[in-house]
C-alpha cells in the first residue's frame, strides 16, 4: 500500500495523482490521504504541490472529458471531506482506464462504483449550495461605492463565487468575505474580468481581512435595503401563505447575511 | 384618474409598495432561458438555468424585480385587482426610478433582472411605448446587462412589440383564460384575437431571428429566452382536460417556452366570480404544473393523461402515476435493457435518473442499492420495474394493489409534506375542484378521486 499525503488543495491532489502515474504505482494500491493518521504496512510519501504537474492533470482532465466534468471534479475538492481525495483519485483513475471510450461527459458515468458516487455526491451538493449563493449572497455598498459580501458557505467556494460575479460586475470594486475560513477574495475594475484575488488565511492573516471590514455603509445603502424589504413583504399572497414551503427552499442557515430577513 | 395629482408627489417607497402589490399575481417570474456573459462597461450577466435570489412568504420564488408600470387601467376585467372599477390607489414610476431601482438592486444581488407589465395607460399602443422606452433606457444609458422580462400588450402595435423585442430576453403575452368563452365573460375588453395576434408575431420574430443569427453571428438578438405565456386556473369551468390541450397546442403551434398556470386568487367581489371556501385551487394548479413537465420533458401527450370522458386529475395519485396504474401492460419495465423513453414513463424516475441509468448500465448491471443511489425513487418506482429480471419485493401487478400502496399514508411523499397544501386531505375531498362544484356531481368527484371515471 502507498499512502500519498496532500494537503486540502487541487494543486497538492492534481500532483499526487500524476505522481501516482509518474511513480507507476498499481493503481488499486494507493491512498491519497487528507489526514495525518499512521497507517501500518505502508509507504508513505509527502506530496508537495506543484503546479506544472496539477496544471497537466488538469489539462487532461479537460481533453479528455470537458469542461463540464473537469469543473464536477473542482466542485468536489471544495467540500470538506478527508476522504474527498481518495473518491476523486478513484474516479480520475476508472476514467481514464475508460481508453476507447472516453469522451465528454463521461467521467462520472460509472456511479455503480462506490467511490465515484461518492465524489459526485461531493460535487453535486458542493455545486447546489454555489448555486444557492449565487442567488442568496448580498452585497451591501460602502462608502467609497465598493460592494462588500458575506458568507458561511459549507464548501470552500470562494473561487467559484468570485469567478461568477466577476463575470457579472465587471465595473465594481467588490469583496466577498469567507466568515468561517476567515478568507475573502477581492475584485478590481477595469482591470478584465479575471482580475481577482484571493487574500486571508488562519492566524495572523485572518486579522488582516478582518479589519479591513470596518468601513462604514453609504448614505443610500439603508434606503435600498429598505426598499427591498418592503418589496418582498408585497410580493408574498396572502391567500397562499406557505411559510414550510420558503423554509424548504430557502433553509434558515442562508438566512444569517440575508438583507430581507 | 382622481388619483394623477397626487402621484408626482408620491415617493418613490410608496409607488414601489403600490406597484409591487399589483403586480403579484402575475406567475411568469423566471430568469431562465439565455446564457449571456458579461460585458466590460456594463453591468450583469445572465445564466441559462435562471437564478432564484430569494423566496416570498407563499413559498414562491423571488427571481426577478416584478413590478408594474403602472396600475392605471382603463380596462375592466373582472378578476383582476386593477381593473377601471376598482378603488384602489393608483401609481406610475417614472423610467429614470425603474432604471434607478433595478440597477440598485441588481449591483446588490437582490435580483435577476427585471419584469415589467403594466396596466393599460390612454391605449395599448401608448402603454407599450412606454414599456419600450424605459427598457431602451435601462439597456443603453444605465448598461444594464442582466435579464429583462416584459409583458407584450395585446392590441399594441406591431412596431413597438417588435422594436421591445430586440431589447429584453423574454416577452409573454398573458392569455389570462384557457378558452375564448371565459375571456368573454370575464374580461370584456380583452379579445382572444387580439392576444394570439402578438404571440404569433413574437413567435415568428424568434424564428426568422435564429435564421439570421445562423448566417450573422452578431445579429442584435430577438427575445432569445423565448415567450411564456399564463393562465387562470379555476376562475371559469373549463376542466382539466381542455386546460391541458390548450397548453399543448400553445407547445406545439406558438413554440412557447413555458406555459404558467395561476391558481384563481378572488380579489374582487364580483357575481360572475366562483367563490372558493377552501382557498384558491392550489392542488389543481399543483397537478397542472406536474402535467405540464411531462408534456415537455417526458413525451407524454395531453390525450394519454386524460381523456373527455376523465377530464379531471386524480387527487390522489400524481399525473404519472395516474397514467401507469392505467397501463399496467406497458409494466414491468427492466432497468438494464429498456430503452429511455419507456424509463421515462415509470413512476419515480426522472429525466436525471433516467440519464443516469442509460449511462451507468453500460458498465456493470444494475441492483436496486445502485439506483437508490442514482436518485431513483424506490418507494414509487419499485412497482413498476425489476432489475436483471428481478422485483425488489414481490409485488402484484394489480390496479387496486398498487393504488392502495401507492396512496398509502406512510408509504407515501404526500402532497403537503412539502407545506404545499391548505388542509388535509380525504378520500372525498374535492380541493381540485372547488371551481367547478356545480358542475360535477358527488359521485363523479368521488369516481374521479378513485381513477374510475
Amino acid at each position: 500500500m502507498y499512502v500519498y499525503r496532500c494537503e486540502d488543495t487541487l494543486e497538492s491532489i492534481f500532483t499526487a495523482i500524476y505522481r501516482v502515474y509518474e511513480e507507476h504505482r498499481p493503481k488499486d494500491e494507493v491512498l491519497l490521504a487528507l489526514d495525518e493518521e499512521p497507517r501500518l504496512f505502508t509507504e508513505e510519501m509527502i506530496v508537495t504541490a506543484d503546479q506544472e504537474r496539477s496544471g497537466k492533470v488538469a489539462r487532461t482532465l479537460c481533453r479528455r472529458f470537458g469542461m463540464e466534468d473537469y469543473e464536477r471534479i473542482c466542485f468536489a475538492l471544495t467540500a470538506e471531506n478527508v476522504e474527498k481525495a481518495q473518491a476523486v483519485y478513484r474516479t480520475v483513475v476508472s476514467g481514464l482506464a475508460l481508453r476507447e471510450g472516453a469522451g465528454y461527459g463521461r467521467l462520472f458515468e460509472g456511479l455503480g462504483d462506490a467511490q465515484v458516487c461518492k465524489a459526485f455526491k461531493l460535487a453535486r451538493s458542493a455545486e447546489r449550495e454555489c448555486c444557492h449563493l449565487e442567488g442568496f449572497l448580498r452585497f451591501e455598498e460602502l462608502e467609497k461605492g465598493a460592494l462588500y459580501a458575506q458568507a458561511e458557505p459549507k464548501n470552500n467556494l470562494l473561487p467559484f463565487l468570485m469567478a461568477h460575479f466577476a463575470d457579472r460586475f465587471p465595473e465594481e470594486n467588490f469583496l466577498i468575505h469567507d466568515v468561517g475560513r476567515g478568507i475573502a477574495g477581492v475584485h478590481y475594475r477595469q482591470t478584465g474580468s479575471e482580475a481577482w484575488v484571493l487574500i486571508g488565511g488562519k492566524g495572523e492573516k485572518e486579522a488582516a481581512v478582518t479589519q479591513g471590514m470596518e468601513a462604514a455603509l453609504s448614505e443610500s445603502e439603508l434606503y435600498y435595503q429598505s426598499l427591498f424589504r418592503r418589496f418582498c413583504g408585497e410580493i408574498g399572497i396572502r391567500e397562499r401563505a406557505n411559510e414550510a414551503l420558503q423554509r424548504n427552499l430557502l433553509p434558515l442557515h442562508f438566512r444569517k447575511y440575508m438583507t430581507e430577513f | 384618474m382622481e388619483y394623477m395629482t397626487e402621484v408626482g408627489k408620491m415617493s418613490v417607497m410608496e409607488k414601489l409598495a403600490i406597484l409591487t402589490d399589483a403586480a403579484k399575481y402575475d406567475v411568469a417570474c423566471t430568469s431562465s432561458g439565455v446564457d449571456r456573459r458579461g460585458e466590460a462597461g456594463k453591468l450583469g450577466n445572465c445564466v441559462a438555468s435562471g437564478i432564484c435570489h430569494s423566496f416570498a412568504s407563499d413559498g414562491r420564488c423571488i427571481s426577478l424585480l416584478k413590478i408594474l408600470l403602472t396600475n392605471e387601467c382603463i380596462y375592466d376585467c373582472k378578476y383582476c385587482l386593477n381593473r377601471r372599477s376598482n378603488d384602489v390607489p393608483r401609481a406610475m414610476f417614472t423610467p429614470e426610478e425603474i432604471c434607478e431601482l433595478t440597477i440598485q438592486f441588481y449591483r446588490r444581488n437582490y435580483i435577476e433582472g427585471l419584469f415589467l407589465s403594466s396596466g393599460i395607460v390612454q391605449s395599448p399602443t401608448f402603454t407599450m411605448e412606454l414599456i419600450c422606452r424605459t427598457i431602451y433606457l435601462l439597456r443603453t444609458k444605465y448598461g444594464f446587462n442582466g435579464y429583462i422580462h416584459v409583458k407584450a400588450i395585446p392590441g399594441a402595435d406591431s412596431e413597438v412589440i417588435r422594436q421591445t423585442g430586440f431589447l429584453v430576453d423574454r416577452m409573454s403575452v398573458n392569455l389570462e383564460l384557457p378558452t375564448a368563452d371565459g375571456l368573454r365573460n370575464l374580461a370584456p375588453n380583452k379579445h382572444r384575437k387580439n392576444i394570439l395576434t402578438p404571440m404569433r408575431q413574437i413567435q415568428n420574430g424568434i424564428t426568422q431571428n435564429r435564421n439570421e443569427v445562423a448566417v450573422y453571428r452578431h445579429a442584435p438578438a430577438f427575445v432569445s429566452g423565448g415567450q411564456s405565456t399564463q393562465m387562470i386556473v379555476g376562475a371559469t369551468n373549463e376542466n382539466d382536460y381542455q386546460i391541458l390541450n390548450v397548453a399543448e397546442s400553445l407547445y406545439q403551434k406558438f413554440d412557447l417556452k413555458r406555459v404558467f398556470y395561476s391558481a384563481f386568487v378572488r380579489v374582487n367581489e364580483d357575481k360572475s366570480l366562483p367563490v372558493l371556501p377552501g382557498g384558491p385551487p392550489l392542488l389543481r394548479e399543483h397537478r397542472l404544473y406536474q402535467a405540464d413537465w411531462l408534456l415537455r420533458f417526458y413525451g407524454f401527450r395531453a390525450q394519454e393523461l386524460l381523456s373527455e370522458k376523465r377530464p379531471f386529475f386524480n387527487v390522489m395519485l400524481d399525473p404519472k402515476e395516474d397514467w401507469a396504474v392505467g397501463h399496467l401492460e406497458e409494466f414491468p419495465v427492466e432497468i438494464n435493457r429498456a430503452p429511455y423513453e419507456k424509463l421515462l414513463r415509470v413512476p419515480g424516475i426522472g429525466v436525471q435518473s433516467a440519464r443516469r441509468i442509460v449511462a451507468a448500465r453500460r458498465s456493470c448491471s444494475l441492483n436496486f442499492e445502485n439506483l437508490k443511489k442514482l436518485g431513483v425513487v424506490l418507494k414509487r418506482a419499485l412497482y413498476f420495474i425489476t432489475c436483471s429480471g428481478k422485483m425488489m419485493y414481490p409485488t402484484k401487478l394489480e390496479e387496486d394493489y398498487i393504488v392502495r400502496q401507492l396512496t398509502e399514508k406512510e408509504q407515501r411523499v404526500r402532497f403537503g409534506s412539502d407545506g404545499m397544501t391548505y388542509r388535509q386531505m380525504s378520500l372525498f375531498d374535492d380541493a381540485g375542484f372547488a371551481g367547478n362544484a356545480e358542475v360535477i356531481s358527488a359521485q363523479e368527484k368521488w369516481q374521479t378521486a378513485m381513477g374510475q371515471l
